[in-house]
């Protein structure tokens, strides 16, 4: 019994140290290294998916480029199962075990909360989509949202689509909020709050769950029986999907349905079909943008997936190394402090923006990007100068097939 | 008198040891792992053997109530995250270190153990792992909606101002201090009078508690002490991790994750806790670095199955059923 | 018009906990008859929810007429899934735990495989019904819901007309109360397990496809459904189809209260305080033997 404990512990001890050893005195190698973790398995694999392809992709447009730096780009990726306590391993084995030049984004949130403090800490420049907005206010300079999710921003989405596309006679009177409990349904619904005092939009139903939602009706009966303008669904797709059908189910036609990121989902239009339609919603970056670099990103999906435009998370995905690339290619180095400088210190060209400049924080100006779902597509409404569609106002009435 | 009670259990005469070359040998392998920061590996491993020091600190802890009593508890982390919201909520309002606050926090999950035990102890068997398991969802929706704590948004710890080498090195002995600890207690508890009465409780309660056993208060001593330990070690996760909120700390999949490697390793003796934390974490570890994705998962899935039905009752039971002679 | 939407609120709930109960029968079937505690059991639902979506989605089949093909299919799985994992484990001496440990490694890899096979994107199943409700005066009533509730009604009604009125059921009834007295008057035990575990299962994947006529589903979710399979069964009294039937009703019936009358946020915590206090109080459950 008790050799079978010092063979256990000198195993262990072997198997921590050995590689150790092993290590010193390896050449650096050729290829630039970028790691990190994603969650391909567990609760967040369908995003961490897209996010992954994005990433693929843009290493191989730069690799068929000739490299960075002359250099190829090989990445790095272990698996954490949207695990936080996992991601901190592996995102410190990919800096201290494989000594990786960058450090790639993960996913979701409340990993990339805890990775952010873990860059900071080793001096890697952190380029995601952040862990909402206290996550910025933490002092850390290394980190950047390039595109950032900042449900913080979704009154510059309501303000834009109320003030500018709907005529002022017709501007909806009553809203009602289904929110979810978590950080970005608390972030929406405040700023939704602001803009329905500043617009004088009387908020009719302000009602939070808790996830997973168990039961739509009772919320989205009150929406109706208020027969509210705005129909606000703050949710994860799951709620949204169960809030949008209840609504269809019961024959409640809001003059406009706004959503969180959900709508922006490729399942919410592939599975809901027609009545995925016309959900309006805000994100950080869209296929249809015209700026310049989002053809490459749409060529790339639609070659990887055999998709008409690129999802939401890819494009993130792409964005997000994309900013890494500039800044290398910028300081013709691969010193993170230098390359954190280099981002501080000047505006860029970005496929989500133009002129983007990260403020103290490492956040771009606030911004918001609103879309509307019409068959399969996310087409964009507002800013008015890279819309695609107009907007369905009041919001065509359900589908009776 | 102790080896009396042992004799109502069914458990196989434990064979003796050498105690003095144990413990030296035990000793030799502290010293190698407490020094092993000296060696300066790669941070990484040290990360590593932080998590897998919790996951012993945990495993050990839950076995006073899991495998002595015999009470499956699927509440566990309920205590570890008090731990750690009371060192980032000492952190946040009195700027004062987790490392003098973990203390207080595991102090804190002792007595909401006493509070909450008091009542959901006196039920049995599925009864009680279902209650604990409605408590830890209770408490999370609590945690969730409860702005002094940051609700869904969370708390931040404020970084050590040293180097990341030191910071890891210094959560590495902390972390290891408190696995050391929290296994020398359940041990000292295994061999004392304490834990006789918990086996003895767990053969047959009723048995117990009529030659003279005080149930009540051996199950509600059991529970604190577990308690205690897991707030201690969460209040020292929680500053490793630098941010907390209640989907991490709460989350189920911790409670059936110590579960596993307490049966795993084999929940009647202070070794097997010990055991199946660290195999399943370095399993993990390692099929999930080098495969990845979905295989490496259901590898990991078939490797427990497949343990699981050549050692139904866990690794140190069936290693010791080979080496004792029969 | 407040009473009318009480009425609805309660009537959503109790649809919603007939179909959770219609989840956790098997669960507590297997509990009971073979003390066997199978984690993955909502794992098998999410499986059955993904049979019924490619019948409907490639094969353009009704979910509803797709439902005794997989409860079969499920059946044999489940066979086949007893005999390899489950029954060397019930040789242990903790089957209860042990069993516990099979199933969640077993969960792992079903849910794994699936995402595999099936990518993790969410899928919703949505032939025409669902979307449309019942009108009766103010009140409405999703007809999604309603068949998944019917649903729910006649499988549990077969389970139960099969556990007290057929030869088999009786002999799985009786090795669940009393094990060796069943081997004395010549019951295979063995083959009395097979048939519950493949029914339990079975029952799981029927459950699978009435949740995903409300639910959008996706291999992992299963661990969102497994709360509810353990409350109800535990709650309800292990091994009692009555009892968590019942409990399921109750549950519906407090969530669509609570919802009512309070901020929805209360509903998950005042839901889950109110069934920790009946167990405080009832600790064999509320049908509980």
């Amino acid at each position: 019994m008790k050799k079978f404990f010092v063979w256990a512990v000198l195993v262990l001890f072997l198997f921590v140290s050995g590689p150790a050893l092993a290590q010193t005195g390896k050449p650096s190698g050729e290829p630039i290294k970028i790691g990190g973790s994603l969650g391909l398995t567990g609760v967040f694999a369908e995003q961490s998916k897209w996010i992954k392809g994005g990433y693929d992709a843009w290493v191989e447009e730069i690799n068929q480029k000739g490299g960075l730096l002359g250099r190829p780009v090989k990445l790095i990726m272990y698996e954490d199962e949207g695990n936080t306590d996992k991601a901190v391993t592996f995102f410190e084995r990919a800096i201290t075990v494989d000594k990786v030049d960058l450090v790639f984004g993960g996913y979701p949130g409340t990993i990339n909360v805890a990775i952010m403090p873990l860059c900071e800490k080793y001096g890697m420049v952190y380029i995601s989509m952040g862990g909402h907005m206290k996550s910025f206010q933490q002092g850390y300079t290394y980190s950047f949202g390039s595109p950032p999710l900042m449900a913080d921003w979704a009154d510059i989405a309501m303000l834009g689509i109320v003030e500018d596309l709907i005529p002022k006679k017709d501007w909806p009177k009553s809203m009602a909020l289904l929110t979810m409990n978590n950080v970005i349904g608390e972030s929406t619904r405040r700023g939704l709050h602001g803009v329905a005092q500043k617009l004088g939009i009387k908020i009719v139903v302000d009602e939070l769950y808790n996830l997973p939602l168990s039961d739509a009706t009772p919320l989205v009966s009150k929406a109706r029986a208020q027969r509210a303008d705005i129909m606000c669904c703050l949710s994860s797709f799951d709620d949204d999907v169960m809030l949008t059908r209840a609504a269809k189910g019961m024959n409640y036609n809001p003059k406009l349905a706004f959503h969180s990121i959900a709508p922006a989902q490729p399942a919410w239009m592939k599975e809901l079909g027609e009545d995925g339609n016309n959900a309006i919603t805000f994100h950080w970056w869209n296929a249809r943008l015209k700026y310049p670099g989002n053809d490459a990103i749409n060529q790339a999906a639609k070659r990887m997936y055999n998709l008409p435009a690129a999802p939401t998370y890819f494009g993130f995905g792409y964005c997000w190394l994309k900013t890494l690339e500039v800044a290398v290619k910028g300081t013709g180095s691969l010193d993170n402090k230098k390359i954190r400088d280099y981002l501080r210190s000047r505006s860029f060209d970005f496929p989500y923006g133009m002129g983007v400049k990260f403020d103290e924080k490492g956040l771009p100006p606030p911004y918001a990007i609103v879309t509307q779902t019409t068959n399969g597509h996310n087409e964009i409404l507002w800013p008015k100068d890279q819309a695609t569609a107009k907007l369905a106002y009041p919001k065509p009435k359900w589908s009776t097939k | 008198m102790r080896d009396s009670i042992l004799e109502l259990s069914t458990e196989a005469p434990r064979p003796r040891v050498n105690t003095s070359r144990a413990g030296l040998i035990a000793v030799i392998c502290l010293i190698l792992l407490a020094s092993l920061p000296l060696f300066r590996p790669p941070l990484f491993f040290l990360s590593l053997l932080i998590s897998i020091f919790l996951f012993v600190s945990l495993t050990e802890s839950w076995n006073l109530m899991g495998g002595y009593a015999g009470y499956i508890s699927l509440g566990h982390v309920v205590f570890f995250s008090i731990g750690a919201y009371t060192t980032a909520v000492g952190m946040n309002v009195f700027g004062a270190s987790p490392f003098l606050t973990a203390v207080p926090g595991g102090i804190i999950a002792g007595a909401v153990a006493a509070i909450v035990g008091y009542p959901v102890l006196r039920l049995k068997g599925a009864y009680f792992s279902i209650s604990s398991l409605l408590m830890a969802v209770i408490f999370q929706l609590v945690f969730l909606n409860w702005t002094f704590v940051g609700g869904s948004t969370g708390l931040w710890y404020k970084l050590m101002p040293v180097s990341i080498g030191a910071n890891r090195a210094i959560f590495y002995e902390v972390m290891l201090g408190i696995a050391l600890l929290t296994t020398l207690v359940v041990r000292h508890v295994e061999r004392s009078k304490f834990g006789a009465g918990l086996i003895t409780l767990r053969e047959d309660e009723d048995v117990a508690r009529t030659i003279g056993i005080n149930t009540a208060w051996l199950k509600l001593k059991a529970f604190i002490l577990g308690s205690f330990f897991a707030g201690l070690a969460g209040g020292i996760y929680g500053y490793y991790l630098s941010f907390i909120q209640p989907d991490i700390t709460f989350n189920i999949n911790t409670s059936l994750l110590i579960l596993m490697m307490a049966f795993f390793g084999g929940c009647m003796t202070w070794t097997g806790p010990l055991l199946g934390a660290v195999l399943l974490s370095l399993t993990n570890q390692l099929i999930v670095t080098f495969i990845g994705a979905e295989i490496s998962r259901i590898l990991y899935g078939l490797i427990l199955i497949l343990l699981m039905i050549f050692m139904p009752n866990g690794i140190v039971e069936f290693l010791r059923a080979r080496r004792s002679p029969r | 018009m407040e009473l009318t939407f009480l009425a609805e609120s309660v009537i959503s709930g109790v649809l919603l906990g007939g179909i959770y109960a219609l989840l956790s029968v098997g669960f507590g079937l297997t509990w009971g008859t073979m003390q066997v505690l199978n984690i993955s059991h909502a794992v098998f639902a999410v499986l059955g929810a993904y049979v019924a979506y490619w019948c409907f989605v490639k094969g353009g089949v009704d979910p509803l007429l797709s439902v005794p093909f997989l409860a079969f299919l499920l059946f044999l799985l489940g066979g086949a899934v007893y005999r390899v994992v489950i029954r060397p484990v019930t040789k242990a001496r903790d089957t209860v735990m042990g069993s516990m440990v099979v199933s969640f490694g077993l969960a792992i890899v079903v849910e794994n495989i699936m995402s595999g096979l099936w990518h993790p994107d969410p899928r919703i199943l949505k032939p025409s019904y669902t979307d449309t409700s019942l009108f009766i005066g103010e009140m409405v009533i999703g007809k999604g819901p309603l068949i998944g509730f019917a649903m729910a009604i006649v499988a549990i009604a077969l389970l139960y007309a099969f556990l007290h009125h057929t030869f088999t059921g009786k002999a799985v009834q009786a090795t669940w109360q009393n094990p060796t007295g069943a081997v004395l008057v010549g019951i295979n035990r063995d083959r009395v397990s097979l048939i519950t575990f493949g029914l339990s299962i079975a029952s799981a994947g029927v459950a699978g496809v009435a949740m995903a006529l409300i639910y959008s589903f996706y291999p992992s979710v299963h661990n969102d459904w497994t709360l509810y399979v353990f409350l109800l069964t535990i709650v309800g009294g292990v091994g009692s189809i009555i009892g968590t039937a019942l409990t399921g009703l109750l549950i519906g019936l407090i969530m669509g209260v609570c919802a009512a009358f309070l901020p929805f946020i209360w509903v998950n915590i005042l839901l889950f305080a109110l069934l920790l206090v009946i167990l405080l109080f009832k600790p064999e459950g509320i049908f509980g033997l």
